[in-house]
């Protein structure tokens, strides 16, 4: 195959003639054309045969290049597999000899196209820099035509659109690759862009649907009460010329159809909100207007029920048993009506807002008068099940799969342009990139690809400039789920460069214990860390009361923005085997779920304290937990723990720990040691051990550390008086000695904070009483004046 | 150049293309008038409007005339209409089929019917 292109054959100049001549010009030939021929009767009319013959002959004369025009010049069809017989008009007319000598020259004569401008705003480029990256060598030029048509035989494209030649002369410059990735975008994006365009191309020069016409709903009987309680879907995209192309075409709507064909009168749509369950009932809605479909639905109107107005107009039972018979009586006697039940789990819930229509709607299906379908979620057919088998046992179900990456692309792109149009905006295409990884990441709850339309619309509100950017799509995922998807600002930068000394503002000492934190935080939000683990999995050991949960408070407030920011669990509450049914529930029913917290809460310290206490089962769901970074409820829903730190804490070994520090060996010396006899002890597993990014042993507070700790706690009860403008004070040897009557080597620091709260909470408390501790006082307590 | 690409278009593609829309429009035409559908329920009562009959004799006679009548107004509804769509395909598929016969004498009929007016 040639990739040679004349600018001077046939073709070319029958693209050059096509574009002079133009829409204005076609229409001139035409208006000719038809005076002429009118003319042309009127004179052989008055009998004047022969300059009417004359007349009619100029009138031909219009008529035949307007032909040539509107058959051939215009659309210009491609005509062989040859490079330049697949050029489409718009190129050819544009290219010139000297366009032909470089990239960079084919650029200058393409770029001010609006196919080219389409791609270069979307990729957020101007057309200079573009310019700029393309060689000028004729050589690269003929590398430039070949991933052209690549590009085009890869899609089965025919005629090769603008586009696609600007597709291929972008990639063929390596530096507008470098440039592209420095953009947010790849170039991959160029190509997705072209095809976009082709597409939209193909589109418009196809002919309007023809639905049928004159007579077609004359075979329908009148259908007030369906239309007062449901939608006409088959009106609906008659009137607005919805199209579903893409998937009309799908495999699932072909099962719709065979289902029918089948002899089935009810279908289950099943599939996880978000995945296009309605979209298939219009995708199929439209296939019956078109009358590609099968003869069990030959001319049906799909006609969908609005449980919502249904459940507002009854009253009570008896309205709704009423309503719902009289439409299916409606629908059957009407013929060629397809009643379809969305969101059906409606008809069938106990819940505020729904009813229960199971026994009507069994009543219905069994007497097989009409074809239904009702689309409800996997686990709303469940309860189905449960509750009525003999009606979910007549349903066919059909389970909607979650759309590719390609597919999702796809409905993204359409979905893009409807955006663009209405708000009049630009929409670049790295956001849907962009979209489509974060709606993945984070919309747990919604499948492919409504979260990902969702998160789209929702990023229009985080407009820069009038444009939509990868940067818009993170802030809008921060503000709706609270996790941090862009890049770190420079004032949150350096606060993570200088997290150590931020959680030591609260925590005292445990150095090595922090340290490992705070680089584990800072690898996490520079995005160098696997994106498929929890940010961060660490196992503290030592013994009670040394900082162990203080640091985990400290992470949640330091780097999750407050201490509330974290989940908690006390695994000494999980020790019976069905626990692990507890710990997975779906927490629907149950007042605490640590996979619905962790739903609500996707950004956040989880903390499992006294992890040793835990049943072994339930520290075998720990292995996937920390592997993959999910967890899956009862109901087959994942949860998230990617965007959390895993914190377990645990006493085990911790007189080891204190005898070992006692005796003046410092942590990281036995640390290695201490692990060994952790495994052998059979107190943990080693894979579990090993799953931890990991291991940090806290020792035990020296008298010193415990007086700081006495001091920040005293900062606690100065924050708590300064709404009454009191504040305490204490001396170095009342801080001696309340760390000498809180200090149990056995509990660390935990008792000091009750020494505190009956040393000097109660002290000022009855001074404040007595009248000895005024307003914009300061209380200084010394070892006599504690109680 | 471009005189021979039109003669080349005119007589190839050209040609073919007025071939292959006389089925087009054809099909267009049935489907402007939904002539498959009228077919399948020509006797068929007006938008399915009928009357259920009751238990007397009288009830399921006056049931059965209602019927009949709302059958006949189909008929004739569904008739008139299967008449023009009749009438629109004879006539969309002799203009098609004559564009067809004509179209090759048309660029030697345009300067014969120029100059022999012209010349009288």
């Amino acid at each position: 195959m040639s990739i040679a292109i004349n600018v001077r054959s046939s073709r070319a100049q029958q693209a050059k003639l096509g574009r002079v001549i133009g829409k204005p010009g076609f229409r001139l030939l035409v208006a000719a054309n038809v005076a002429g021929a009118i003319a042309a009767v009127l004179l052989a009319y008055i009998h004047k045969f022969h300059l009417a013959a004359s007349v009619m002959g100029f009138s031909l004369l219009f008529y035949m290049p307007a032909v040539w025009w509107k058959r051939q010049l215009w659309p210009l069809p491609a005509d062989g597999q040859e490079l330049e017989n697949r050029l489409s008009g718009a190129i050819l007319f544009r290219l010139k000899a000297e366009s032909l000598s470089s990239p960079q020259a084919m650029w200058d004569s393409l770029h001010a196209h609006w196919q080219v401008q389409f791609m270069l705003h979307h990729l957020l480029l101007s057309s200079d820099t573009v310019r700029s990256c393309l060689s000028t060598d004729q050589v690269k030029l003929e590398e430039a035509l070949k991933i052209t048509q690549q590009i085009a035989d890869t899609n089965q494209v025919q005629k090769i659109e603008l586009g696609v030649l600007a597709a291929g002369l972008m990639l063929s410059s390596p530096q507008l690759g470098q440039v592209l990735v420095q953009m947010k975008a790849q170039p991959e994006d160029v190509i997705s862009l072209a095809n976009l365009l082709a597409r939209t191309l193909s589109d418009e020069e196809k002919e309007r649907a023809n639905y049928g016409g004159i007579g077609r709903d004359w075979a329908f009987g009148f259908t007030p009460l369906l239309n007062k309680f449901g939608q006409n879907v088959s009106a609906a995209i008659m009137q607005q010329g919805v199209h579903f192309d893409w998937l009309a075409q799908s495999s699932s709507v072909k099962a719709l159809e065979t289902a029918f064909d089948n002899g089935t009168s009810a279908v289950a749509l099943i599939g996880p909100d978000g995945i296009g369950k309605t979209s298939n009932v219009f995708a199929l809605a439209q296939r019956l207007l078109e009358g590609h479909t099968s003869q069990a639905l030959a001319y049906h109107q799909i006609i969908a029920i609005n449980a919502t107005h249904i459940i507002s107009t009854a009253h009570n039972p008896g309205d709704l048993e009423d309503i719902m018979l009289s439409l299916a009586a409606e629908a059957s006697h009407a013929g060629h009506v397809l009643l379809f039940f969305d969101d059906a789990q409606l008809f069938f819930n106990d819940a505020a807002g729904a009813f229960d229509a199971t026994q009507i709607l069994f009543t219905i299906i069994q007497a097989r008068a009409l074809p239904i379908i009702l689309a409800m979620s996997p686990s709303d057919l469940q309860r189905l099940r449960s509750k009525n088998p003999a009606l979910a046992g007549m349903l066919t179900p059909i389970v909607l799969q979650e759309p590719t990456e390609t597919e999702v692309m796809r409905v993204l792109e359409d979905a893009a342009l409807t955006l663009e149009h209405r708000h009049k905006i630009l929409i670049a295409y790295s956001a849907l990139r962009e979209t489509y990884r974060l709606s993945g990441r984070y919309e747990q709850d919604e499948a492919y690809p409504g979260k990902a339309i969702k998160l789209l619309e929702q990023a229009v509100g985080h407009l820069q400039n009038g444009v939509l950017t990868p940067e818009s799509v993170q802030q809008a995922i921060e503000q709706t789920r609270g996790v941090k998807a862009g890049s770190a600002a420079p004032a949150e930068a350096d606060k993570l460069l200088h997290l150590e000394d931020e959680i030591h503002q609260r925590m005292i000492n445990q150095s090595q214990a922090v340290k490992v934190v705070a680089n584990a935080l800072r690898r996490a939000r520079a995005g160098v860390t696997n994106p498929r683990r929890p940010i961060g999995s660490f196992l503290f050991l030592g013994p009670t009361g040394v900082g162990k949960t203080e640091l985990a408070k400290a992470i949640a407030a330091t780097y999750f923005g407050a201490e509330s920011n974290m989940i908690r669990l006390d695994m000494s509450e999980y020790q019976q085997p069905d626990d692990v049914q507890r710990l997975l529930a779906t927490g629907e029913k149950e007042s605490s779920s640590l996979l619905l917290a962790v739903r609500q809460q996707p950004f956040a310290v989880v903390l499992f304290d006294e992890i040793e206490k835990a049943h072994p089962n339930i520290l075998n769901l720990f292995l996937q937990l920390l592997d993959e970074g999910q967890l899956t409820d009862l109901s087959g829903r994942q949860a998230s723990f990617k965007d959390c730190v895993i914190i377990a804490t645990s006493n085990a070994g911790a007189n080891t720990i204190r005898e070992r520090v006692a005796a003046g060996q410092s942590l990281e010396s036995f640390s290695d040691e201490f692990t060994d006899e952790l495994i052998n002890s059979g107190q943990f597993k080693p894979e579990l051990i090993n799953r931890f990014d990991d291991m940090v042993l806290f020792r035990p507070l020296t008298p010193e550390e415990l007086s700081q700790v006495v001091r920040l706690m005293l900062a606690e009860v100065n924050q708590t008086l300064k709404t009454q403008n009191i504040s305490v004070d204490l001396t170095d040897g009342a801080i001696a000695e309340i760390v000498s009557r809180g200090n149990d080597p056995r509990l660390g620091a935990r008792p000091m904070r009750r020494a505190l709260q009956k040393a000097v909470e109660d002290t000022v408390a009855k001074r404040i009483l007595s009248g000895q501790a005024n307003p914009g006082d300061t209380v200084t307590l010394d070892t006599a004046d504690l109680d | 150049m471009l005189i021979m690409s039109f003669f080349g278009w005119w007589y190839g593609r050209g040609w073919k293309h007025a071939f292959d829309s006389l089925g087009l429009r054809l099909r267009g035409t049935a489907e402007l008038f939904s002539v498959k559908q009228l077919l399948q329920t020509w006797f068929e009562p007006w938008r399915r409007i009928v009357s259920v009959p009751g238990s007397s004799f009288e009830d399921k006679l006056r049931a059965w005339g209602d019927n009949m009548v709302s059958r006949g107004v189909g008929f004739v509804i569904r008739t008139f209409i299967l008449f023009a769509a009749l009438v629109s395909t004879i006539a969309v598929g002799s203009l098609t089929v004559a564009e067809i016969i004509v179209w090759p004498l048309v660029p030697i009929a345009t300067p014969i019917m120029i100059v022999g007016g012209l010349l009288g």
